[in-house]
């Protein structure tokens, strides 16, 4: 699909698409959405290249292996925290607010919400784009 | 010792995690590492079991949160008992399967498969544990994604559409079981069991209506999932096509852990109330009379050794929920029972035959003549297997029919006692065919055979089940104790 057009466009409307899915990522703990929106919005920015361009860039900008290889790590990341908890003395998953430690209700005063939702969101972002191509492929086979 | 149950679940999916980043560089080691998990796993289940056995059940709050807020891991009798069913029972699987899976799954994919299998592992461990209705349902939605990627996982035709019919009516029922637990919170205002159970003399009284229908939402919901009887038409394709290690978690367990999670909730959700609302346990009983009965007669008409078995498991459904229904707490130790003896009994019986499939290569039950003169271990492991699906005294299925009559009895329902002996009987029509003709047919099947011997796992794996059958037949004692504890705790609310 080589339009001048659309790919125009679309590289116009990107950064802003993706600036849009960390905000929203990244304010998990402030406002609604959060890791799953926004790792969905951001997904979505690499789903919407791959369609005005051509698989075969986006899969030069976003390779599959380092797609799947962040999706385990995105998991990992969530368990990882998650012990971090236990590693306290506390629950699984307890947040500990002396890291990140700023006054609550801002950006930095989540704990570890802020590092969990940024997990979930690369995870669902790239899941998200692993989906997409394995779409394509079985279209191919 | 607290944070052993959710280290349990997490652990699993952890490892499912990390495997396909670590088998991009090493793949052979994916099935040891997995192996080495699932021993630790089994240990610490049994270890915490002595730790509530001493200590009592104990809860355990997620992220310290307490519970009308937080999700909330209820370690109890029952959920440790349904855990180390499904452990020891992967644990048989995963021996197994190291040979196994080499014969039926592409061998680029077998890491997947090993990450497909820690997940559903992970969320039947959770639907054990959780105290906690919407986690329930989380648990319940990865494991149908699990289940249905084992099964698609061999790329045959068969096994693509059976998986597609089992997502497609899995996630119906999905969606009554959502139905029912919004029904629940709004009604009561809480998704903790323990918290709707208090709120549900209230909600009860103010809108009989509305629990009435999540009652009902939940009882099909886990129905389809738990293939009840009208509701079972996924099963027989899914657990037939799957690779002979899926068959047996899927028709050995996964079914099962739906029934337990049917059954807490109704107890402790429900509870006393459950009489005076809709007949609920008066159309289980039903139901599952009809399974036990339908099960069977499919199952004799089958020729398919693994359709067979996948009948029977749906006359065996049939039981762990007649004794649920019957509601006298030797009936309900006769159901809690059978969960254990017929994963045990499944399980290896599905192994037989795919060892079956492993050396020979064929599946009808015609060509079986003659060989228990070939492959005499996997045929008298089946044959063990038989005998305690019939019930004969001193195999371990003997020993849940018997809780199951004596509770009929003790309900005044003397007619499910009939219904008991009538199914053994059928279930003789379709097992013992199989036995006498391997043993005692002089005639011999196929020449066929794909591999000289069975691999050691194998064989090892099968003998060691086959000697727990007998072993739980003729010393029932500790397995009955812990069972007997897990109902009357589950009663008593």
């Amino acid at each position: 699909m080589d339009d001048v057009v659309l790919q125009t466009v679309t590289l116009m409307l990107l950064p802003f698409i993706q600036t849009y899915g960390i905000y929203i990522m990244v304010n998990g703990h402030l406002t609604p959405g959060g890791g799953f929106a926004g790792g969905a919005v951001l997904g979505i920015s690499l789903i919407l290249y791959a369609l005005t361009f051509h698989v075969d860039e986006a899969a030069k900008v976003y390779p599959r292996r380092k797609a799947e290889a962040l999706e385990s790590l995105g998991a990992l990341v969530f368990i990882f925290i998650g012990l971090l908890g236990v590693l306290g003395g506390a629950a699984f998953l307890t947040n500990n607010t002396s890291f990140l430690s700023g006054q609550a209700g801002t950006l930095l005063g989540g704990g570890f919400i802020l590092p969990v939702t940024v997990a979930v969101g690369l995870k669902v972002a790239s899941t998200v784009v692993t989906l997409f191509f394995h779409l394509l492929e079985e279209e191919k086979r | 010792m607290t944070h052993v149950p959710v280290f349990v679940i997490i652990s699993c999916l952890g490892l499912a995690f990390a495997l396909p980043v670590l088998c991009r560089f090493r793949p052979r080691p994916a099935g040891w590492l997995v192996r080495a998990l699932l021993m630790l796993n089994t240990a610490l289940v049994a270890r915490v079991l002595l730790f509530v056995n001493h200590q009592g059940t104990f809860y355990y709050h997620l992220g310290s949160w307490p519970p009308p807020w937080g999700i909330e891991l209820s370690i109890d009798y029952l959920g440790l008992f349904t855990a180390l069913v499904v452990h020891g029972v992967s644990l048989a699987v995963v021996f197994y399967a190291q040979t196994d899976l080499a014969g039926e799954v592409d061998p680029r994919m077998h890491h997947w498969y090993y990450t497909l299998f820690l997940l559903l592992l992970a969320s039947m461990t959770g639907i054990c544990f959780s105290g906690d209705f919407f986690n329930i349902f989380v648990f319940v939605e990865i494991a149908t994604i699990g289940a249905c990627g084992i099964i698609a996982l061999k790329r045959h035709p068969d096994c693509v559409e059976a998986s597609l019919k089992y997502l497609i009516l899995s996630t119906l029922g999905s969606g009554l079981i959502l139905l029912s637990l919004a029904i629940l919170y709004m009604v009561t205002g809480h998704l903790n069991l323990r918290y709707i159970a208090q709120h549900m003399p209230t909600a009860w009284a103010a809108y009989p209506l509305n629990v009435n229908i999540s009652l009902a939402l939940l009882v099909v919901g886990f129905g389809v999932k738990a293939a009840l009887f009208p509701l079972h038409i996924w099963l027989p394709d899914a657990h037939s096509s799957a690779p002979a290690p899926s068959s047996a978690i899927l028709s050995g367990v996964l079914v099962k852990i739906y029934a337990v999670a049917l059954i807490r909730l109704i107890h402790t959700v429900y509870g006393h109330k459950l009489h005076q609302m809709i007949p609920v346990t008066q159309v289980l009983l039903l139901l599952a009379t009809l399974a036990i009965f339908a099960g069977s007669l499919f199952a004799i008409g089958q020729r398919d050794i693994k359709r067979m078995l996948a009948y029977s498991t749906v006359a065996q459904m049939g039981y762990i929920f007649l004794g649920v229904a019957l509601l006298t707490e030797n009936a309900v130790v006769g159901g809690v029972t059978h969960i254990f003896n017929h994963a045990l009994m499944k399980s290896m019986l599905f192994m037989a035959a795919g060892a079956v499939v492993y050396q020979k290569g064929f599946r009808r039950i015609s060509d079986f003549h003659g060989l228990g003169r070939e492959m005499p271990i996997t045929m008298a492991v089946f044959g063990i297997g038989a005998l305690s699906m019939v019930g004969i005294p001193g195999f371990n299925g003997f020993i849940s029919k018997v809780y199951l009559a004596i509770g009929a009895l003790d309900a005044g329902r003397p007619v499910y006692v009939a219904v008991i002996l009538i199914s053994s009987l059928l279930n003789a029509a379709y097992y013992l065919p199989i036995v006498t003709r391997a043993f005692f047919n002089q005639e011999t099947g196929p020449a066929t055979f794909r591999v000289d011997r069975l691999p050691l796992s194998m064989k090892a794996t099968l003998v060691i089940l086959g000697g727990l059958c007998i072993y739980f037949g003729l010393v029932p004692g500790s397995l009955l104790r812990l069972v007997q504890k897990a109902v009357q705790s589950l009663l008593a609310t």
